[in-house]
């Protein structure tokens, strides 16, 4: 039997559940979120059809229209006019939402024009009932010139019928649904008298779009067939009215909806979530419970695994035969490792969080509220999609902005994207707070970890904001470029796609960290554990010799003498190298090593704490939290993590720009070095500065 | 032995190090994304 291959492309309005239909095709996953500009680039699954038909399902950006304008809208044009691509689709599924289907509808006659064949899936359908919604199939079959396949992507339902309609592709119209040149019959006849052999709609699209598309044919185009700008601008509005009549004359009679059924409990709703007040007073609760639960929920967890982790690391000193890679392994792996999987249960709740809200379809309503306040301080409504993704890490969100269309707005947000507070940092201002703010309550529920944990995620925030407002300033954006936001149905999370989003999230943090970490702890033990010079080579014999040692207990002389060894070890020397530009920040060596260390990625600070302290100290059993707890600064006679050098270390992370990869990735949206390298000085040197000032007023 | 093993994860660990941070990614042939990758790379 012949197996057949054929490309299908998954095209449609962004939060219409294209990205579900995808997953339910393909079984694979991925994020399903709520707001646009989720799925920047296109994505590919495969799927086995009936009849031994294979199809390459192509997952392609949410775009409102044809009409290009930003660079994710443009992938899914360059492969629709580009037949020679070798993703070109043999058949093009245009997925639509029941409750939305007009508007939806407008994308569907433009691919229509382009003559591919087109299945129109109205995903959703499962709300039909609920929502008072009948539709005509076999008259909007004939009128619309495609088959309809009704299918709800959450519910799994309808999916093997869209299976069996896609194998049908080569019997399906691709006859568009309506004739566009009547917007300017005379000058598109003479476009078809000039290119007989090219598709008009083709054409149209190549004169209008600034795409990439063969460029030869459009410069030949072009020279002929150029209109103004402004003319063109007409044109195009005129076509989308057009499109616009011939949608509204369909639905007429293709779609009812029973307004006494669809008790409108959504509209109700979004009132008050969206409200000038209410909207950002429920916003905020809902943030403080997040905060609150993330600290409260992860205790008990994290304490297990930090203590487990102890005794895995005495275990072995204990058991394995005496050597350098016992040491290696009992001070070095095990603590290196365990520094990062304690924070394995405030990641997970952190994402339980933040896949609830987008699952619900109430992180829109954030984005909306959001949007409001962005304007006031000269940023796009699109920028709030990067901020928020930026709670999850800046690489994705500075992706993000791609669908910005102004370039100015673009790259202020690229800019400032860093100052949320990303993943990475989480595990830093959790050890930080836990050792520095008392657990105590406020006003008997306001736990001060929480609280301040919250006002570091609102610190990020206020910051990237306030920075787009200045660099608005110096920068002078002109122009403005609109914002549409969808707003989805409320609907209950899907377990499903909770559960994965937290397990694959997590499992990014702890396997892509967790490597760069244990690499990093290795290296560290090694500088720690090796040193130049007489000083580090005789360490006993000049710990012994010393007046004031004499006669303190043995298990002292131990710590004096690893704490010698480690002060004159090669990190050591490192450490003491840069302690007197860290030290006005409250600082000592130890933590400058953690801060250049952590550059690499910013949990890796906790990590090269634990590492330093293992070897550093005689006691395994030790937790981390313990070990950075009982430090003394040997200069000041303090605890070296007190309340000012804490509150000094929180604010360096909120600003300081500790992370390799945000600047490859600001270097390759931005295409130059002049944005990541401005970026890193200003972010850095006002971190430093913050740093100083905190600790020097607190001290 | 013991010398031998700790010496040979170093020298994985600074391979690792290097190759992550310091050597171009080169891009696989034909690698086509499932969406399922969701390492960043930022970790």
């Amino acid at each position: 039997m012949i197996n057949e291959n054929i490309n299908v492309a998954l095209i449609g309005n962004p939060n219409v559940g294209k990205t579900s239909v995808f997953n339910q095709l393909t079984g694979l996953n991925q994020q399903v979120g709520n707001y646009p500009g989720i799925t920047v680039e296109k994505k590919i699954g495969f799927c086995k059809l009936p009849n031994n038909i294979k199809a390459n399902i192509l997952d392609l950006p949410g775009t409102y229209s044809l009409n290009a304008s930003s660079i994710d809208e443009n992938v899914v044009i360059e492969l629709l006019l580009n037949k020679n691509d070798k993703l070109y689709p043999d058949v093009a599924l245009v997925v639509t939402d029941v409750e939305n289907l007009k508007r939806n509808l407008l994308l569907f006659t433009q691919i229509k024009d382009l003559e591919i064949p087109t299945i129109l899936v109205i995903n959703m359908a499962d709300r039909m009932e609920q929502k008072g919604i009948t539709l005509d199939i076999p008259y909007l079959e004939e009128h619309l010139k495609t088959k309809i396949s009704l299918v709800s992507s959450r519910k799994g339902f309808g999916i093997a019928e869209l299976k069996k309609q896609i194998i049908t592709y080569k019997t399906i119209s691709s006859e568009p649904c309506l004739n566009a040149s009547v917007i300017d019959p005379e000058y598109f006849d003479s476009l078809r008298k000039a290119f007989p052999s090219q598709l008009l709609y083709k054409l149209w699209l190549v004169i209008t779009q600034d795409v990439n598309f063969l460029n030869l044919e459009r410069k030949e185009i072009q020279s002929s067939f150029t209109k103004s700008h402004s003319d063109l601008k007409r044109l195009q509005q005129k076509e989308t009215i057009k499109r616009y009549q011939f949608i509204n004359d369909v639905l007429k009679v293709g779609l009812k909806v029973d307004i006494a059924i669809a008790k409108d409990f959504r509209s109700k709703l979004d009132r008050v979530l969206t409200h000038k007040v209410w909207g950002y007073a429920i916003f905020f609760a809902i943030l403080f419970i997040i905060f609150q639960s993330i600290f409260e929920w992860s205790k008990i967890p994290m304490d297990f695994i930090d203590s487990t982790f102890a005794n895995l690391s005495s275990l072995a000193s204990k058991n394995l035969p005496e050597g350098v890679f016992t040491s290696l392994l009992s001070e070095g792996i095990i603590p290196g490792i365990g520094g990062i999987l304690i924070f394995i249960p405030q990641i997970a709740f952190l994402f339980l969080f933040i896949s609830i809200l987008e699952e619900s379809g109430y992180m829109s309503r954030v984005v909306f509220l959001m949007d409001k306040i962005m304007r006031k301080f000269g940023l796009s409504g699109k920028s709030v999609v990067p901020l928020i993704s930026g709670t999850a890490c800046a690489i994705p969100a500075i992706m993000a902005t791609r669908n910005i269309e102004n370039w100015k707005e673009r790259l202020i947000t690229i800019l400032v994207t860093p100052f949320t507070t990303c993943s990475a940092r989480l595990p830093v201002y959790a050890i930080i707070i836990a050792l520095v703010i008392p657990d105590n309550y406020v006003l008997g529920f306001l736990n001060l970890q929480g609280l301040t944990l919250m006002l570091l995620y609102l610190l990020g925030f206020g910051m990237a904001i306030f920075s787009a407002y200045v660099l608005n300033k110096i920068m002078k954006i002109k122009g403005k470029t609109f914002f549409v936001v969808e707003m989805p149905n409320y609907k209950l999370p899907m377990f499903k796609n909770v559960a994965i989003n937290v397990i694959e999230k997590t499992k990014a943090f702890v396997f892509g960290a967790g490597k760069i970490i244990l690499a990093i702890s290795i290296i560290l033990w090694f500088l720690a554990s090796y040193g130049p010079g007489k000083n580090f080579n005789n360490a006993d014999t000049i710990q012994r010799s010393k007046v004031e040692n004499k006669g303190i207990e043995e298990s002292e002389m131990s710590n004096k003498i690893a704490s010698f060894k480690l002060e004159n070890s090669y990190i050591g020397i490192m450490g003491k190298t840069i302690e007197p530009v860290i030290s006005p920040l409250g600082y000592d060596w130890k933590i400058g090593i953690a801060i250049i260390s952590s550059f690499a990625a910013r949990e890796v600070f906790v990590g090269t704490l634990a590492t330093i302290y293992s070897v550093g100290g005689s006691d395994n059993e030790d937790t981390i939290k313990n070990k950075m707890g009982a430090e003394i600064n040997p200069i000041t006679g303090k605890k070296v993590f007190n309340f000012a050098s804490g509150i000094s270390l929180l604010l360096f992370y909120a600003f300081a720009l500790q992370c390799a990869s945000t600047l490859a990735i600001t270097k390759k949206e931005t295409n130059s070095w002049k944005w990541p390298v401005g970026q890193l000085i200003f972010m850095s040197g006002f971190a430093y500065v913050v740093a100083l000032i905190a600790f020097q007023l607190l001290k | 032995m013991q010398e031998i093993l700790a010496f040979t994860a170093l020298g994985f660990a600074v391979a690792f190090i290097i190759k992550k941070f310091f050597l171009k990614k080169k891009k696989k042939k034909g690698s086509k994304s499932c969406g399922t990758d969701d390492d960043c790379g930022c970790h």
